[in-house]
């Protein structure tokens, strides 16, 4: 069967003055229709950077190569007419900060409806409607109300609930969420959280989750990818990465990660060293530097990401000898 | 008997706005920090917790008078600190320091991270030459996980772990006896959180410094802290050490909070969207009457809009401010 999105090889660099930097590279994921994938790492790693290159939303000084098949058809500089159609009614975005993703000079009743007549072909009548039943549906209090109200008059865990309502009135088949809760507190992270795995009971929506925090991406997904300094470093189901994790990265990170189960008495067993500079190019695995497991070969020769399709794989030469 | 390290006496900070109106500028007051008790001991970790707006950060800088309080008692080795005259007080400063959240952002980018680290003992070392301050620094650079020869460069030159690596050594050259830790690690990356949690450990093994440690991350906050203070909406909830907390919490907010927690643990599945605590935060503009926490609690009951519900002794050492705490344990959440 043909995915809902797949990525093949893509490579994003940047100019940025007179050196280049390499956000992606060589990066390769499906999504499945109705699954959660996880795309998990830190600043830097290059996680949005995929994603924004995949819908063509980079900046101009950005150079991506590789190929992006939407449903088996090409995206990736598709023209600008034909990802419109795309970005919005088939696929949307939501990202950590609910206020650079809303319009803060109109009320939110009026950017609902304008994605529901724009993109569903509603009259006015029945975008108001729509909208009003969006609010409802990502439990926003008083949803009446709220439909006059700018964005500022909200507060962070309600901006995002109306951004996922704006995100999910079209019913798109994918939905992609960068750090969707990474600026909220707990509570109100939960809530979303909630929220986000109730509408994919709901609609069925397939989800990308990108975030740094591998226990929110734990309590969501059902596959994860993991990715360190551009690359993918280990894929599988969200059960294999968390309870066998292959690579010595994913291992170190979640031995680090204090939980309630951890014993105050001891040290963290942490992750030595520093993230690697993204204007240089190892030659070897990114992560040599900083791995305990390290041999001469992981110097001079990268570790792919081996294994069929859908296995779980690790790109470290201790598994793919 | 001699008196605690610090003690904190019904501390309350208040901010004013001023809005602009028809009829002139009026001014509203929001009280961050509301009516909070507390002590801390030499070589202890008391973590602080809480949302946005409960005044966790308000209540850090309080005690080290980097804001006003309007009213209650700082008490440093029982000593009112704001009483203390303007030279006691920058004496004082040694003894009491602060850790930021964002480490580059607290440091002068045009200053060599050497320059940085000694500046407190410019100040504060007034008799030690300039190779003594050389030496301490180099010495200090070590501790923190940094290598002398570093000294020269620019903060722009260090990644994040580094630059907080730098900001500890700065708090920590003059050889304080309180440092304040506002969300030290919640900047920083995963895989560099641990290594900075890890120093601050070691560094109060070695020299019995006692920390206040803020953070709204609760497993880290665990990991970090002897004893335990949720805040909510500038009021204090619950305190108790940390086990009895995190095993035994009595408020229904700090048991939500602990509920609320994500575990990379994929057999736990996602919260269910009913057990989620409801509601937003209200504005500390306008908190609610009697409990703040009552408009989102599911036990709260018409006594708790009535009257604040006093900080009750659990036991000696573990204080919670509910009506109800007797019967929440067995009520679910």
């Amino acid at each position: 069967m043909t995915p809902l999105l797949e990525i093949r090889d893509l490579t994003v660099r940047f100019d940025v003055g007179d050196a280049e930097l390499t956000a992606v590279r060589e990066l390769s994921l499906v999504v499945a229709e109705g699954e959660c994938l996880g795309v998990v790492g830190e600043s830097g790693a290059g996680k949005s950077q995929t994603f924004l290159a995949a819908l063509g939303l980079l900046a101009e000084n950005a150079r991506v190569e590789g190929s992006v098949r939407y449903r088996g058809r090409e995206i990736l500089n598709a023209p600008r007419r034909e990802l419109d159609t795309l970005r919005g009614r088939r696929i949307a975005m939501v990202f950590q900060d609910p206020l650079s993703g809303l319009t803060s000079t109109l009320r939110i009743g009026r950017q609902l409806e304008e994605s529901a007549r724009r993109h569903l072909g509603m009259n006015a009548r029945q975008a108001r409607e729509k909208a009003l039943e969006m609010l409802q549906t990502v439990r926003l209090p008083d949803p009446k109300h709220c439909l006059d109200l700018y964005p500022f008059e909200l507060s962070g865990g309600m901006r995002q609930r109306v951004m996922i309502a704006l995100g999910m009135i079209c019913r798109p088949d994918l939905l992609i969420a960068d750090e969707p809760t990474t600026a909220l507190d707990v509570t109100i992270q939960a809530q979303i959280l909630g929220l986000l795995a109730e509408l994919r009971r709901l609609a069925n929506t397939s989800v990308v989750l990108i975030t740094h925090d591998l226990a929110v991406a734990a309590g969501l997904c059902d596959r994860i990818l993991i990715m360190y300094s551009g690359r993918p470093v280990e894929s599988g189901t969200t059960r294999e990465v968390f309870n066998a994790p292959k690579h010595p990265y994913t291992a170190g990170l979640l031995a680090s990660l204090p939980s309630l189960a951890t014993d105050p008495a001891t040290d963290l067993p942490a992750i030595p060293g520093q993230p690697p500079d993204a204007l240089v190019t190892p030659r070897g695995c990114a992560f040599a530097e900083r791995c305990e497991h390290v041999m001469d070969r992981c110097f001079a020769e990268r570790p792919l990401l081996g294994g069929t399709r859908g296995r779980h794989a690790a790109a470290c030469h201790l598994v793919s000898p | 008997m001699t008196p605690p390290l610090l003690s904190v006496r019904s501390l309350c900070v208040d901010y004013e706005q001023r809005r602009a109106g028809v009829f002139g500028s009026r001014a509203r007051t929001l009280r961050a920090v509301n009516d909070i008790s507390f002590e801390l001991a030499e070589g202890e970790t008391l973590g602080i917790v809480g949302e946005t707006g409960c005044g966790k950060t308000s209540l850090g800088k309080a005690v080290l008078q980097l804001v006003t309080p309007s009213a209650g008692r700082v008490l440093w080795r029982g000593m009112d600190l704001a009483r203390a005259d303007a030279a006691t007080m920058t004496k004082l400063r040694s003894e009491l320091q602060i850790v930021f959240q964002d480490p580059l952002s607290a440091l002068n980018p045009r200053m060599p991270v050497g320059e940085i680290v000694a500046e407190p003992l410019r100040v504060h070392g007034a008799d030690m030459s300039a190779q003594e301050r050389r030496a301490a620094v180099a010495d200090m650079f070590e501790r923190v996980g940094l290598r002398a020869e570093m000294t020269g460069r620019y903060p722009n030159e260090f990644s994040s772990g580094q630059c907080q690596r730098i900001s500890i050594a700065r708090a920590m050259i003059t050889g304080p006896k309180l440092l304040v830790c506002d969300e030290p690690v919640s900047a920083l990356d995963v895989s560099i959180q641990a290594q900075i949690c890890n120093l601050l450990r070691r560094l109060q093994r070695e020299t019995g410094i006692a920390i206040l440690f803020i953070s709204h991350d609760l497993s880290v906050l665990r990991y970090m802290s002897h004893r335990v203070m949720v805040l909510y909406l500038g009021r204090l909830m619950e305190i108790a050490p940390r086990d009895e907390l995190f095993e035994n919490p009595r408020h229904p907010y700090s048991r939500a909070l602990i509920e609320a927690i994500p575990e990379a643990d994929p057999e736990r599945g996602p919260l269910d969207i009913a057990d989620a605590l409801r509601g937003e935060i209200p504005s500390a503009l306008d908190p609610p009457s009697g409990c703040v926490f009552r408009t989102r609690c599911p036990i709260a009951t018409p006594e708790c809009a009535r009257t604040r519900p006093p900080g009750e002794g659990v036991s000696a050492s573990h204080r919670v401010a509910c009506h109800h705490w007797r019967e929440a344990r067995s009520q679910p959440l």
